[in-house]
């Protein structure tokens, strides 16, 4: 064979020694084990830890929250449509550190890792899924914010988890029994059951006087006075039910703890007080029935009833001239010594 | 020539591979799908902020593996507006880029006819992506889903032009190509993808061919479905209720 022949074949064969050499060297173990590619690598991205754990994983440690929330129309499963807890609060599953792409099984999870958010500008969270928009099904319930919230949260009258109100779901179930008992179930729900409001913004009923009460939820049954609350709830209300009602919560005693009494802002609320005294008592306890008691009101709804007044919101022509002269600071001492007046 | 020829000879001599080591987990007896219900979608992008947590992904506006698409048809107008979280407009009404909401930008206006379109990578059964890529980089599972092996990509980006759905993107961080697994690290552990675990209006199914009672297997006997591109030759696997000719 002619040397340079030879050269060339033994040229040839290293390279293709070095080659193969290389090949070997550098192709991992499992790859072409199920194609082309590296077969480990399937187990690999697998073993990835999953960081939403699911709304049965709150459940052992937040029973009260989880049972609330599986009872409300968050969880209606029926009809296939759950907002489950880390839609809201985020995932609970670890966190690497890191950025993208840690495909590693470590990262602690919550509570370990700390406390999960809690929403606080509901306002934003719950139009997401509620804000009224061309696009969204018609089945999902939707709302004009500007009208039926304003600015308020949507928390100062919703339980985020478990959000339709009790009035709405009984009336709509047509189970409201029609004795003034079965009703006031309904009215228990916002107004407490010993007719000592829930939540401060609204109004405590028990021991007002009967005569006003009727005289309220009729006009909100005639739209003369308007509250996003009140309204439908005061719509199915016969003149029967109505007088029942006022009777049963009249009857009650008010039962309240006289907390802020002796307080600077209480004293110069009294001092203010004299002119209001003619009509709602020297004490708060208005001496004509169809007046309205102030004497341990919630503070916040005597704020917002006198804020109401002045911005003609709620129209009452002699409580509009009352109210036209009040500062905010007044209307701060006015309800705090209201809210703070013993009863009876 | 010698090359090709040692490697189906290693392979024959360990005798039929065993499935790849996921505990619990046996490939072979699954075949997933992915349904997606227009009808019901109330765009409020959960899925696209639980994909993003779930996977690591950038809390930017550009880099998602899924997204919702919003088609608007105003009176007058032949074709439909098309946004995405990703639009000027909605990344100024959420607030920031790292959150995702749909402006109420047609609140006011005439609107005919108005609907949002989840969309996520489509798992072909012949996917163009795998085809084009230059290492084995990214490949289709015996269960059905396309996968990428971060460790062998070398981020030259050949599938993401491949792709007729948009579905990939490059991961500037780690220099590689990225994009859904119907996170795969949930679905072998008997979870749901975190999209589908979060919608609050089942907008999204999930679950498994080989199983006639699985929820997607009843999605695709009780409803016409369509996929999307059908004339791309890939055969897609996410199998769609509620669009119209419009939504490619
Ligand atoms: C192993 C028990 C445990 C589990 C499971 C658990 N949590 Fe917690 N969670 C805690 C503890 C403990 C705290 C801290 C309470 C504190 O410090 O007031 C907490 C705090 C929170 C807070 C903040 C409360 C606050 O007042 O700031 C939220 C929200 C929360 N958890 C939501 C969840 C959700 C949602 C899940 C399910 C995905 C969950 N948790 C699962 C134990 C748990
Ligand atoms: C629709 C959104 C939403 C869902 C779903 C939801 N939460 Fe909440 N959660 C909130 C909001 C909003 C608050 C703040 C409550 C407030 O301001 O009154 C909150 C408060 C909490 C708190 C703190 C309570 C406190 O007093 O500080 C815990 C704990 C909690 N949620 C647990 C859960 C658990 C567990 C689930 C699932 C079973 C769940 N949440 C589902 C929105 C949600
Ligand atoms: C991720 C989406 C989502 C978020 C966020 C959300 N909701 Fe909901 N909400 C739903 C769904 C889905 C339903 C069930 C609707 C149905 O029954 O068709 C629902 C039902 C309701 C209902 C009952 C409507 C009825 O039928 O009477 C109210 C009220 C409500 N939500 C208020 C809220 C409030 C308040 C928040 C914020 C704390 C909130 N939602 C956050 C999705 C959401
Ligand atoms: C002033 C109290 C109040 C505030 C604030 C409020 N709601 Fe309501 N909401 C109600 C009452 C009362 C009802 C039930 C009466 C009715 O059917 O109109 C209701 C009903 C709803 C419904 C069901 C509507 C339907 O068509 O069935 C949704 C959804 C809702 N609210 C969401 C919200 C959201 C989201 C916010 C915050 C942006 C919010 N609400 C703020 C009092 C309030
Ligand atoms: C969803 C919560 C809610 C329910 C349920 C509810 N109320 Fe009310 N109620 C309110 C709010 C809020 C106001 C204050 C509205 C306003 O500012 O005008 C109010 C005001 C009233 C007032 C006027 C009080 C005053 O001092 O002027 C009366 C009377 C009343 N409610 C009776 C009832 C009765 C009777 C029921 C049951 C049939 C009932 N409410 C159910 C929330 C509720
Ligand atoms: C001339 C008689 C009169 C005087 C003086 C008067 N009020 Fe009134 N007030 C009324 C009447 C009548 C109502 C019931 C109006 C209605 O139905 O909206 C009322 C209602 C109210 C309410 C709403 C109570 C509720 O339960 O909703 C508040 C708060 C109030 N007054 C505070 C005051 C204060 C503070 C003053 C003194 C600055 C004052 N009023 C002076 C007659 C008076």
């Amino acid at each position: 064979m002619p040397k340079h022949i030879s050269r060339l074949i033994i040229l040839l064969v290293t390279f293709g020694a070095a080659a193969y050499a290389a090949k070997v060297f550098f192709t991992a173990d499992s790859f072409y084990a199920y194609g082309h590619y590296r077969g480990k690598s399937v187990a690999e991205i697998a073993s990835d830890k999953p960081k939403y754990k699911g709304s049965e994983y709150c459940q052992s440690c937040h029973a009260e929250r989880y049972a609330e929330w599986s009872k409300g129309v968050h969880h209606s499963v029926e009809i296939g449509k759950v907002v489950q807890c880390e839609v809201c609060h985020q995932a609970a599953g670890g966190r690497d550190a890191g950025g993208m792409f840690q495909h590693v099984a470590t990262g602690i999870d919550h509570p370990a890792s700390g406390k999960l958010p809690v929403p606080t500008d509901s306002l934003k969270l719950c139009p997401l899924c509620h804000e009224k928009m061309p696009g969204r099904p018609a089945e999902q319930r939707q709302i004009v914010i500007a009208t039926h919230a304003g600015t308020q949260q949507c928390t100062a009258c919703h339980n985020p988890h478990s959000p339709r109100m009790i009035v709405v779901a009984g009336a709509a179930a047509g189970q409201a029994e029609t004795g003034a008992m079965g009703k006031a179930a309904i009215c228990a729900g916002c107004h407490g059951g010993e007719g000592v409001s829930v939540n401060p913004v609204w109004p405590n009923l028990a021991g007002q006087h009967s005569a006003y009460l009727v005289d309220a939820l009729k006009a909100y049954r005639t739209g003369a006075r308007q509250s996003a609350m009140m309204s439908a709830t005061a719509a199915g209300l016969s003149d029967a039910d109505i007088q029942s009602l006022s009777d049963h919560y009249a009857a009650m005693k008010l039962k309240v703890a006289a907390s802020a009494a002796g307080s600077a802002s209480a004293a110069a609320g009294k001092a203010k007080a004299d002119t209001c005294a003619t009509c709602h008592g020297a004490e708060g306890v208005s001496g004509n029935p169809a007046w309205p008691s102030l004497a341990g009101q919630q503070k916040d709804y005597l704020v917002g009833a006198l804020k109401a007044y002045q911005e003609g919101v709620r129209k009452n022509e002699i409580m509009a001239g009352m109210a036209k002269g009040l500062s905010d600071a007044d209307i701060d001492a006015l309800a705090t010594y209201y809210s703070s007046a013993t009863v009876h | 020539m010698a090359v090709k020829a040692v490697v189906p000879e290693a392979h024959a001599a360990t005798g039929p591979t065993p499935p790849p080591a996921i505990p619990g987990y046996d490939w072979t007896q699954h075949r997933w799908g992915f349904g997606v219900d227009a009808t019901k979608c109330i765009g409020c992008l959960r899925c696209v902020e639980a994909c993003k947590r779930e996977n690591d992904v950038a809390a930017d506006a550009h880099h998602f593996r899924t997204w919702v698409e919003r088609y608007v048809y105003l009176e007058g107008e032949d074709k439909p507006r098309i946004d995405s979280h990703h639009d000027p407009v909605n990344i100024e009404a959420s607030g920031s880029e790292g959150e995702y909401r749909f402006a109420n930008r047609y609140k006011d206006a005439k609107v005919e006819k108005a609907f949002f379109v989840p969309k996520l990578c489509n798992h072909c059964t012949h996917p163009a992506c795998v085809q084009v890529c230059p290492t084995g980089a990214t490949y289709k599972t015996e269960d059905g889903v396309v996968l990428i092996d971060h460790n062998y990509c070398i981020g030259c980006q050949y599938c993401v032009q491949a792709c007729p759905y948009g579905a990939r993107f490059f991961n500037e961080r780690k220099q590689v190509t990225d994009k859904c697994t119907w996170c795969y690290h949930r679905i072998t552990k008997g979870l749901q993808p975190a999209c589908v675990e979060v919608c609050p209006v089942g907008a999204r199914i999930f679950g498994d061919l080989k199983d006639k009672q699985s929820p997607i297997s009843q999605f695709i006997r009780n409803n016409r479905t369509y996929v999307l591109r059908p004339e791309s030759g890939n055969a897609p696997n996410v199998y769609y209720v509620g669009i119209d000719k419009d939504v490619v």
